[in-house]
């Protein structure tokens, strides 16, 4: 999966999905091995993997990219002595990549491959090495996660651990309180959430936060108790709108910052799972997200006139996903665009948490 | 043939390529000669875990081709670390703060001086490097990320020069919602500040001096929203009639929509200014923010149902 960015650039019309293209581009990148800034990129391979993946996904072409190959290819990318996924074959194994590797295998239905001896032999099943790779790295502590066993600590690393654990079910390897705990210590004044104690509100790291309070079961009870603090981080969030000028209905990640389509997932699920996803202008959000496409080669950019790559097309889809199902339930009627349901926690589709969550 | 593969001090290493190493049909790894041949060094070396000056220079060359290749900064350090004669200091100054300065997205290189710096056990140069770094992106939140671990880990809460710092980006763009994190992180992280009414006086003062250079700026009004929720001592009153200033009701000008938010937040939970809380909300959701109206009508139905929003 090429995360080279280009060729096309976003600026197409606003009224309408180039749905077919985006399928085109997607599918397309796998054979763009041969630029340089293919291997410049090497370090994202697997995460370009998944976006490139759900986004067939939630566009309704889930078998556009081969099951087999891409089996073969996550599990090229496990490191059998830490139990750990790199970002491509060689790479130390590291906690984005694992995240994504558990994620593209429950896409495919494909799991079911960790289940196999971790050695010819071993009575430890893959999924159990995994698992304890993931759990081995939280701060026990603080509760927080560290990427891998040298690096820092990130709230994005914490919420990477909760979805792929309970994607695995193995939660319960981990001090989730502990987390909850920590996840409240990086809360600042303004109601948002940084990085670490302390850093900076954005929102990325916000969605980060608010889905692992969710896949911990502490959300729901949080809102019916303190609907202040939701009222109040939903409002900060709204404030992400921008509201004049060329940006017009897109959302920036931070106050005073440039929009940029990637935050109408970050923002758009946080307000999603706050139950405020209508406090914004969501056709205007809509508008904004469909003029960075490109309408002839397909692909989305960061926003109109920048060129396309496979990160921005991901969230464009999946922020599009969000704001057709969110008006749907609240009742909004809005153009359908067809698009498959996105599930706000985990960032994948819908109809495969929900099987999960039958079965699990 | 190539760089490795002539040099007579490589001469006892057997590359590993990636072909040989592992197949991979979907995504498979284009690299050019250089690269690959590095590359190849790299996985040979990392397999029989040398920790040598060659290594040195071998992860130095594959960096300069691929700064974001995080498993070649984690084998750099533990190499660093394992030598004696290589100098942590040197390290920092020549190869990294260049390198910084060229690749400003990259966030190893942040992790890299993180454990630099705290082996090294002293942040002596750091600010004056990192001047150079917000001149390039005076946002840029992994330089940021890393200033708030230097304050933690050094201790420097309340440092008058790290306040000056904020005080000199805020100066060159009051909108820096980044320099403004960190001034709070300063004053108040450490947990004692917020009880300390003196100080949030003077931070009180500091805000609104700002915002009247900018009306409509969120992040100094954020900054004294903090002050005001969290905050020792601060006179209510005070804030209600700067904010007027901002936000007159009954037709007078308006020209911060943070102005009326905070108005409408104040007034909302007195019952007898219940009136001047649902104007100022009404002029948000119909004439000066009506992107965010749905909102806007949830507070007003907050105040009408008499439930104090914040």
């Amino acid at each position: 999966m090429s995360l080279a960015s280009g060729p096309g650039l976003g600026g197409s019309s606003p009224d309408m999905l180039w749905a077919d293209k985006h399928v085109e581009y997607i599918v397309s990148l796998d054979k763009r091995d041969d630029e340089y800034e293919y291997w410049l990129t090497e370090h994202l391979r697997l995460n370009g993997v998944f976006w490139g993946l759900h986004a067939l996904h939630i566009l309704g072409h889930p078998t556009a990219l081969p099951r087999d190959d891409l089996i073969r290819f996550t599990m090229s990318c496990w490191d059998a002595s830490s139990g750990g996924f790199g970002a491509a074959p060689d790479h130390d194994p590291h906690m984005l990549y694992t995240c994504s590797a558990v994620q593209i295998l429950v896409m495919v239905d494909g799991v079911s491959v960790l289940d196999e001896p971790a050695e010819p032999g071993s009575s430890e099943t893959k999924r159990m090495r995994v698992a304890h790779f993931i759990s081995s790295l939280q701060d026990r502590e603080t509760g927080t996660f560290h990427g891998d066993k040298y690096g820092e600590p990130d709230t994005r690393f914490l919420y990477n651990a909760l979805n792929s654990l309970s994607l695995l079910g193995k939660l319960n390897l981990v001090d989730v309180p502990l987390a909850v705990k920590y996840i409240d210590s990086c809360s600042n004044a303004d109601g948002g959430y940084g990085t670490v104690p302390g850093a900076e509100s954005h929102s990325g790291q916000i969605f980060v936060c608010l889905a692992a309070l969710s896949i911990a079961g502490v959300l729901d009870q949080r809102l019916k108790d303190d609907s202040k603090w939701a009222d109040r981080l939903g409002g900060w969030l709204s404030e992400r709108q921008i509201s004049t000028g060329k940006g017009y209905g897109g959302l920036n990640g931070r106050p005073e910052k440039e929009e940029d389509v990637c935050y109408a997932w970050w923002v758009g699920t946080s307000l999603v799972m706050l139950q405020r996803s209508h406090w914004i202008d969501r056709p205007a959000l809509r508008k904004f997200i469909l003029s960075c496409q490109d309408g002839e080669h397909g692909g989305i950019s960061d926003r109109p006139g920048h060129a396309v790559d496979v990160f921005h097309t991901h969230f464009g889809i999946v922020g599009l996903s969000l704001l057709e199902w969110s008006e749907n339930k609240d009742g909004e009627a809005s153009e359908p665009l067809g698009l498959e349901e996105v599930d706000p926690v985990y960032c994948m589709p819908r109809s495969i948490t929900k099987a999960l969550s039958r079965t699990g | 043939m190539g760089k490795y593969a002539d040099s007579p001090e490589w001469a006892d290493v057997v590359p590993i390529s990636q072909q040989e190493h592992m197949p991979a049909p979907l995504a498979q790894i284009a690299y050019t000669d250089e690269y690959a041949e590095a590359m190849s060094y790299l996985r040979a070396t990392m397999a029989s875990n040398e920790l040598s000056e060659r290594v040195l220079a071998l992860t130095e060359d594959i960096i300069r081709l691929n700064p974001s290749h995080y498993t070649v900064w984690l084998y750099r350090f533990r190499t660093l670390s394992a030598l004696p004669t290589a100098s942590l200091t040197t390290e920092l100054t020549t190869f990294l703060n260049p390198l910084s300065l060229r690749h400003l997205k990259n966030y190893q290189i942040w992790h890299h001086r993180q454990l630099l710096v705290s082996a090294i056990g002293s942040y002596e140069g750091e600010a004056e490097f990192l001047v150079d770094m917000f001149a390039k992106d005076a946002k840029n939140y992994h330089v940021w990320s890393y200033r708030q671990w230097l304050v933690r880990h050094f201790k420097l809460f309340h440092s008058a020069s790290e306040l000056a710092f904020t005080e000199q980006l805020i100066g060159e763009d009051v909108r820096n919602n980044s320099a403004w994190n960190h001034r709070w992180h300063v004053n108040f992280a450490d947990g004692d500040g917020l009880s300390d009414s003196g100080l949030v006086a003077k931070e009180l003062e500091y805000a609104m001096g700002k915002i009247e250079l900018a009306a409509q700026n969120e992040s100094a009004w954020n900054y004294l929203r903090g002050l005001l929720a969290k905050g020792a001592g601060v006179e209510e009153s005070k804030v209600v009639q700067f904010a007027v200033k901002y936000a007159g009701l009954d037709g007078g000008e308006v020209k911060s929509t943070h102005a009326l938010d905070l108005l409408a937040s104040i007034y909302g939970k007195d019952p007898a200014k219940k009136e001047s809380a649902v104007q100022a909300l009404e002029l948000l959701a119909d004439k000066y923010d009506p992107i965010r109206a749905p909102y806007w009508r949830y507070r007003l139905a907050m105040v009408n149902s008499g439930v104090a929003a914040s």
